[in-house]
């Protein structure tokens, strides 16, 4: 689905991502994980052309990036979504209509967008927030949005970078559970960008770990599934209980 | 009505005529050019779309050089551009080259520093879609950075009018130049003083209405 040939990265004078190689198989979920400054997210900007490569071959889907036109990588854009760790919603367009720009920049009927917007935004849970603006979102409501917006173009990958990072656990868990349900009922292969080990674990199915710009090792996991959290404060007292007796 | 108003009304409906020609031709330029010229300054910036060390260096400078002038240099320092433009330097419509000038100048630093305030991270989120420049221009940024172009707008718009009071010395009229031909150099202070209340409503009235806009399309 996604292959990345010896490919490499500087900013200035500091190499970001150093030579890597690595294939991501259609319909896995796919984890990135490294400590900040690792290259993580700059090799997933590296999958949507976001950032061009100095080196190496990136191809999504049969298509070698770096060798389309503008207007190629512009359409092969729209069935490679992403989001991100701060949303990135338009603040000043409602919910609908966040959703809808993604419609009008692949240049569908227009007749088309309304069900494919409520389509979109019924799987994420939010149909009824459409008239909402971001401003009035929770952060894992602004993140459901970003995600439906990434599906609207019903793509077959999608990028996401940290995209729990600014969540608390319970919304984590809300966000995670929603792109499991992409990757399984559409079949949508995902990329996940994280520094947060439970996030891995729960969904990844393949993982690699990066260090300074480099592969360190990619391994094969077994998804433990997404954590039911609860908004119950009792929870997080036997969640705080269980690591251990808390101190008098 | 006060007795001198009455007085001399055909002068000042002349005047009030004449600042709505210079301002309103003002307000065109800024919007016609000085939109398009701030927003390729903020995209030929460093790390940008755009991004155009040289490009930006040039638009930077001339919008600086422009607007480093004293007004009434500018005015003055125009004149054989404006003779060719419009075929003389006297006039109203001679007047509104150099104010037009001002305005674009003006504008555009204050549409690229509303830009600059839309977050990285949309543009990222749009390029990611597959939005070309056009796109990204029109569906993103002046969508996200509307209410801080449209208070950007109005103060230029404001200071339009100030400018446009200077404009006596080439015979550009309006109310400025009327309240000091007949109000400070005839001693009518009290006409003076009318003409400084008429520019003070329309200050105001151009103010409120900038503000109100501003915050009814700010969603953010």
């Amino acid at each position: 689905m996604i292959t990345l040939t010896n490919v490499s990265k500087q900013f200035g004078r500091d190499a970001v991502v150093r030579d890597v190689s690595l294939q991501i198989e259609r319909g896995e979920v796919y984890g990135i994980i490294g400590a900040s400054g690792a290259g993580k997210s700059t090799l997933l900007r590296l999958m949507n052309l976001l950032e061009t490569p100095d080196t190496g071959q990136v191809t999504v889907d049969g298509d070698e990036l770096t060798s389309l036109s503008s207007r190629q990588l512009r359409e092969k854009r729209h069935v490679i979504g992403m989001i991100f760790q701060q949303f990135n919603l338009v603040a000043n367009k409602t919910v609908y209509d966040n959703v809808a720009a993604s419609l009008k920049l692949a240049g569908r009927p227009r007749e088309t967008h309304e069900t494919r917007v409520l389509e979109c935004l019924r799987f994420v849970g939010l149909e009824s927030f459409k008239d909402k603006y971001p401003a009035q979102l929770s952060g894992g409501q602004k993140q459901r949005v970003a995600i439906a917006r990434a599906l609207a173009n019903e793509p077959h990958v999608l990028l996401c970078d940290e995209p729990t990072s600014s969540l608390d656990p319970n919304t984590t868990a809300e966000v995670l559970g929603v792109l499991k349900s992409i990757n399984e009922r559409l079949g949508v292969t995902i990329v996940i960008v994280t520094h947060e080990m439970d996030v891995i674990k729960q969904v990844c199915d393949r993982v690699t770990v990066m260090t300074d710009g480099s592969v360190y090792e990619t391994i094969d996991v077994i998804p433990t599934g997404v954590a039911d959290i609860d908004d119950n404060p009792s929870w997080f007292v036997d969640q705080l209980k269980k690591a251990g007796e808390p101190h008098a | 009505m006060p007795e001198v108003l009455l007085q001399y009304q055909t002068e000042i409906w002349q005047s009030i005529g004449e600042t709505f020609i210079m301002v309103g031709v003002s307000i065109l330029a800024a919007v016609i050019l000085g939109l398009p010229l701030g927003t390729w300054l903020y995209l030929s910036r460093k790390g940008q779309l755009l991004e155009n060390g040289a490009v930006f260096s040039v638009l930077n400078l001339v919008v600086n050089i422009v607007r480093s002038f004293p007004f009434l240099l500018l005015v003055v320092f125009l004149i054989p551009f404006t003779r060719l433009i419009i075929g003389t330097a006297i006039g109203t419509a001679a007047a509104t080259v150099p104010l037009a000038i001002i305005a674009i100048a003006h504008y555009s630093r204050l549409v690229e520093q509303s830009l600059l305030d839309v977050p990285r991270g949309v543009v990222e989120a749009a390029v990611s879609m597959g939005a070309s420049i056009k796109d990204v221009i029109f569906k993103f940024l002046y969508v996200e950075a509307r209410s801080g172009l449209v208070l950007g707008l109005t103060t230029s718009i404001i200071s339009f009018i100030s400018y446009s009071t200077i404009m006596g010395v080439v015979g550009g009229g309006g109310i400025g130049d009327f309240a000091i031909r007949y109000g400070y150099q005839q001693f009518k202070t009290e006409l003076m003083m009318y003409m400084i209340l008429i520019m003070l409503v329309f200050v105001q009235m151009i103010q409120f209405t900038g503000t109100t806009v501003a915050r009814l399309i700010d969603k953010r």
